[in-house]
């Protein structure tokens, strides 16, 4: 790990990515479209990465939604009955998701990785139909509830405030990971990863590893789903929806699985390219290309977008030779 | 009570019929895994593609939309070899979960290209014999499913014999059970890969042909729910088992019938990834697969 | 390398797509004030994008009927201007919707905004709306979950549609008034038999809504209808069949189905078809749709069904001409028919009209204050007293809805309907098909 190293351009790019982070809201002023966007892409890069937590592990989901609408069912629910403010119910949120998440861990651990797509698949569609049906007293079936949102729209500039607070917290999230990462824990997970069998050799018992890396993973998508939803200021059972258990997936892959920059870079590239086809008016052809341009990533860039200034050194260095 | 066996075998023969396109799909799904080792969740587009080229001959052509089981059949099993060959072929063996993924990139790109040709609208078409249907006592049997059921076992018998009496068929079962030992043995292996991706989007063509036959109503976003079920079936009946397909295939199809019947039909989707999750609790590997590794 | 060089060469269009998006977002001029922007919040993609569509191309014929007569006369500028529809499309999820609103507010500075379809989707923007105050009618919502609600301040936003409780007392008081005696009398019941209804309901705010709204009705008003079952689905079923085989267990008299268009054609078929249920479904106004007459064929025979704006059965009076030189424009221009979330956006967008001019200014307030005092008269659809006006509580116009019967006509051997309630409308008697079983207790 060459972080500390001042000279790596990777450390240049995310100082200069931060920067720029911080300093978008002077440049663009309290202009509520480009805040909403900004915001939603920060939502979902702490989504994103939490779902590119778990491949560290080797796992992979298809229900993060789950996750990401158990968190925000939860910390809404307790910040509406006990009046809490929707930042200390955020952690809540994530606490219930994380819980819910090792449960269905323990249930998959033994699983192959299929079967724990279909698993966490299934649960998501599960919970939405609980919630809609015989949790709907609580949670107001389909008809959802209001919320109230993360900065009380009373205080000026609560969209700018919001746009920090978030962006504080994706930062911190994404500290986190990386640390957890560089850990001891961040090498058992990649042991496990690479091959289960020698690492149990070694000693690893993957059990607790990969209940962890589950249990992180859902902590942090429930932290996004709870700020999502105070975000909307109105919670509806859709949030449990095929597509937004997609969508992190394909962030990730296009940012590059399996590295901390993948789900940011992705994130950005594609809310960014999805916008811009809907500004030229493209409706189904939207889809098209963002389909085209995941098919064509997994075969050609499987190291996703961040992989590109390695490649073309690799090209150049083929060529020189 | 009117009988409540009558109304019950009543539930159980939907079953049977709903059981039958499952089973199509999870044939399909499970001979591709068997050979491959990849799951392909765009599956279901397959089927959704089978109904609006039959929707498509049907409106232009006025055949008996049986008939254009011919058609739609051969359409998808090229539909399925360009398919494997484009996106399939160049990730075998990398990522885990790769398969998974691009299937993602490819759902979007068959859903939306349908919508682009047809409107995402939704369509039906009307079989020649949907006036018929045929009273057992209590039970009310429209002659349309009754040959649903029958083109289905059919379909399944020539599949079998296929690949049980065939040159052909013993090369994919030969690749199915050891794909190295049949290399060595002078198959064709990535042959057998697209011809067994092929027959798999074949009979998922298949399933949407008799999906539209029956009346059921089709866009273009239809495909994904069944997939995804035929998908919780074959690891349910166990990857690579086609009994277990068969059986897991009914079993659903009963399964969420009766759950409609009892529970309300929000519980119809819900129930069959319980049952799901319930199975792999108890027996990790599925009710019908071996204990692998 | 071929392959490589393909992949580049996309990227390298994926890029500028980038890069155009950034020129396209690029935040335009303040108004000129040479014309009135409307925004048109519509699911251009996603799974509500026929809708989505049909709202969007009716919104463009009012505003070129409007162009063509001069546009709309505002008095602060001594002047007629034209209308500028500007479209956002909500990708019929609660993200696109935001994204889509926020761009129509900030981005293209719209002085009013029009449209919404799915609840989940209007709710989650209806909190910008209300913090910008930019007036919205919306045509669709139908759930009282999104025009009562009292967390936000609702009072820019104006519903140009019948909500869940005024389309369910509609239905049963059409059932009371009408069926329940017809039945009684055919098959000589006592008066007071209680009907023995079936509701059969999408598992979603719409078909929750419409089913709270008829059990309270009949347990306020004490009607003698006993709702026999309660057979949810999941939005999008297209196999109805173990859920009718349960229904007709329960000998229901009538089944009451509050489904999409997509849902109620299996629905119908596999009712009379596949389940022998020789009984009346009564559906609801969203069905009122050529598709629907064209998919059901002559299972569709003399089912009933609530409704507020017709193809085929236009109501006789002041709004028949309108609505069918709506229709003809609409094909003419189109090709095809307009449904009804056309037809309340076509009228939205008059509303809007009519109200600038009555504003005479196109400040915000004065706009708003204009459309919450607003006594327009009827256009297409039947309205309460005819004029439209939105309530003083939840700014909700009033419709006056009416039931039509269908019967198959043999030119094109589709059922076609007739209205046959309210007595002021009616064009004919609700008759009893021959076929017709009551369920027995």
């Amino acid at each position: 790990m060459k972080i500390s190293n001042a000279r790596d351009p990777r450390t240049l790019l995310t100082a200069a990515f931060l920067v720029l982070a911080f300093l978008i809201p002077l440049f663009i002023g309290s202009n509520l479209y480009y805040l909403t966007i900004l915001i939603l892409m920060l939502i979902f890069i702490i989504y994103a990465s939490a779902w590119n937590f778990l491949t560290f592990s080797g796992q992979g989901s298809l229900g993060h939604a789950a996750f990401f609408g158990l968190g925000g069912y939860a910390a809404s629910l307790l910040a509406l009955r006990l009046g809490l403010p929707p930042l200390v119910t955020l952690v809540f949120g994530g606490a219930f998701a994380a819980v819910i998440g090792i449960l269905i861990g323990l249930t998959c651990v033994r699983l192959r990785e299929w079967f724990l797509a279909m698993v966490t698949f299934g649960f998501a569609v599960i919970i939405q139909t609980l919630v809609v049906s015989q949790l709907a007293p609580v949670t107001g079936g389909w008809d959802g509830y209001p919320v109230p949102k993360l900065v009380p729209t009373s205080i000026p500039g609560y969209l700018m405030i919001e746009y920090y607070l978030i962006l504080i917290i994706a930062i911190a999230v994404i500290l986190i990971f990386h640390y957890l990462l560089k850990s001891r824990i961040g090498l058992a997970l990649a042991a496990i990863r690479e091959n289960e069998l020698e690492a149990r050799a070694a000693g690893i018992n993957p059990v607790p590893f990969k209940l962890f890396a589950f249990g992180v993973s859902a902590f942090v998508t429930g932290i996004a789903g709870s700020l999502e939803i105070f975000h909307f200021g109105y919670i509806t059972p859709e949030i449990f929806g095929i597509d937004l258990s997609f969508w992190p997936i394909i962030y990730s892959i296009t940012g590059g699985l399996g590295t901390l920059a993948g789900p940011i870079v992705g994130t950005i590239v594609v809310t960014l390219l999805w916008d811009g086809l809907n500004a030229v008016g493209l409706t189904y052809a939207r889809f098209i290309i963002i389909g085209v341009l995941l098919v064509l990533i997994i075969i050609f860039l499987p190291r996703g977008l961040v992989s590109i200034p390695e490649e073309i050194q690799k090209r150049i260095r083929r060529k020189k030779s | 009570m009117d009988g409540s066996i009558g109304i019950l075998s009543q539930v159980a023969f939907w079953g049977l019929y709903s059981g039958c396109i499952y089973i199509l799909l999870a044939t399909g799904l499970n001979l591709i895994f068997g050979v491959m080792k990849i799951v392909n969740f765009a599956h279901g587009e397959f089927l959704m593609l089978g109904t609006y080229v039959t929707f498509f001959l049907f409106v232009i052509s006025g055949f008996n939309p049986y008939v254009l089981l011919i058609c739609s059949i051969p359409v998808l099993i090229v539909v399925g070899i360009i398919v494997e060959r484009l996106c399939f072929r160049p990730i075998l063996g990398t990522g885990k979960l790769n398969e998974i993924f691009i299937s993602l990139g490819l759902i979007y790109i068959f859903q939306n290209m349908v919508a682009m040709i047809w409107t995402d609208e939704w369509r039906s078409i009307k079989s020649p014999f949907s006036d018929i249907t045929i009273s057992l006592g209590p039970l009310q049997l429209p002659l349309d499913y009754l040959i649903i059921i029958t083109v289905t076992i059919l379909i399944l018998v020539a599949f079998y014999l296929f690949l049980q009496k065939t040159a052909l068929g013993r090369a994919i079962r030969a690749a199915s059970q050891n794909r190295k030992g049949a290399m060595l043995m002078g198959i064709n292996v990535e042959k057998m890969d697209m011809l067994t991706f092929g027959i798999g989007a074949g009979l998922a063509g298949a399933a949407g042909t008799l999906w539209a036959v029956s009346g059921q109503v089709f866009n273009p976003y239809m495909g994904s729910i069944p997939a995804i079920k035929g998908f919780a079936i074959i690891i349910l009946g166990g990857l690579g088992s086609i009994p277990g397909a068969i059986v897991g295939g009914l079993a659903i199809g009963m399964v969420e019938n009766f759950t409609a019947y009892t529970l309300g039909g929000s519980w119809k989707d819900a129930v069959s990834f319980i049952l799901l999750i319930v199975v792999l609790v108890i027996r990790p590997t599925g009710l019908f697969g071996e204990a692998e590794e | 390398m071929k392959r490589e060089s393909i992949f580049c060469i996309f990227l390298a269009i994926c890029l500028t797509f980038l890069v155009l998006s950034s020129g396209c977002t690029e935040q335009q001029p303040a108004a000129q004030k040479g014309e009135i922007k409307i925004g048109v919040v519509a699911s251009m993609t996603g799974p509500a994008s026929t809708t989505g569509k049909d709202i969007w191309q009716s919104a463009e014929l009012a505003a070129e009927e409007i162009n063509a007569r001069g546009g709309v006369y505002v008095k602060d500028l001594g002047r007629s201007i034209p209308i500028h529809l500007v479209q956002g499309d909500d990708e019929s999820t609660r993200e696109g919707g935001q994204k889509a609103v926020s761009k129509l507010i900030t981005q293209d500075n719209v002085d009013l905004l029009v449209g919404g379809y799915s609840s989940a989707v209007v709710s989650a923007h209806q909190a910008i709306v209300a913090e910008y105050k930019v007036p919205y009618i919306i045509s669709g919502g139908s759930s009282t979950s999104v025009s009562h609600r009292t967390d936000i301040d609702t009072s820019y936003m104006f519903f140009h549609r019948p909500n869940t409780d005024d389309s369910g007392e509609a239905s049963v008081m059409f059932i009371n008034e009408v069926i329940r005696p017809s039945i009684n009398s055919k098959f000589g019941f006592s008066a007071d038999r209680k009907l023995r209804m079936a509701v059969i309901y999408q598992d979603s705010p719409f078909g929750k809504g419409q089913l709270d709204a008829v059990k309270n009705l009949i347990k306020t008003e004490n009607l003698p209808i006993e709702v026999v079952a309660e057979e949810p689905f999941k939005m999008g079923e297209s196999d109805f069949r173990t859920v009718l085989t349960s229904v007709k267990s329960k000998n229901p008299d009538i089944i009451y189905a509050v489904t999409f268009l997509n849902e109620l054609v299996p629905m119908t078929q596999q009712a009379r078809r596949d389940v022998g249920l020789n009984t009346l479904i009564l559906s609801i106004e969203n069905n009122d749709d050529p598709d629907y007459y064209k998919g059901v064929g002559s299972y569709g025979d003399a089912q009933v069904m609530e409704s507020r704006f017709s193809p085929y059965a236009v109501p006789k009076g002041s709004t028949e001409e309108a609505t069918r030189q709506f229709l003809s424009n609409f094909d003419k221009k189109y090709g095809g028919f307009a449904g009804m979330m056309g037809a309340a956006t076509y009228e939205s967008v008059y509303v809007a009209a009519e109200a600038i001019e009555k504003a005479g200014s196109l400040e915000k307030a004065k706009i708003r204050d204009a459309l919450a005092n607003l006594a327009m008269p009827q256009m297409m659809e039947i309205m309460k007293g005819g004029i439209i006006s939105f309530s003083p509580d939840f700014h909700e116009s009033k419709f006056d809805l009416y039931v039509v019967q269908l019967a198959i006509d043999p030119a094109s051997g589709e059922p076609r309907p007739t209205i046959v309630w309210p007595e002021n409308l009616k064009a004919k008697e609700f008759m009893l098909p021959d076929w017709y079983t009551p369920g027995s207790t």
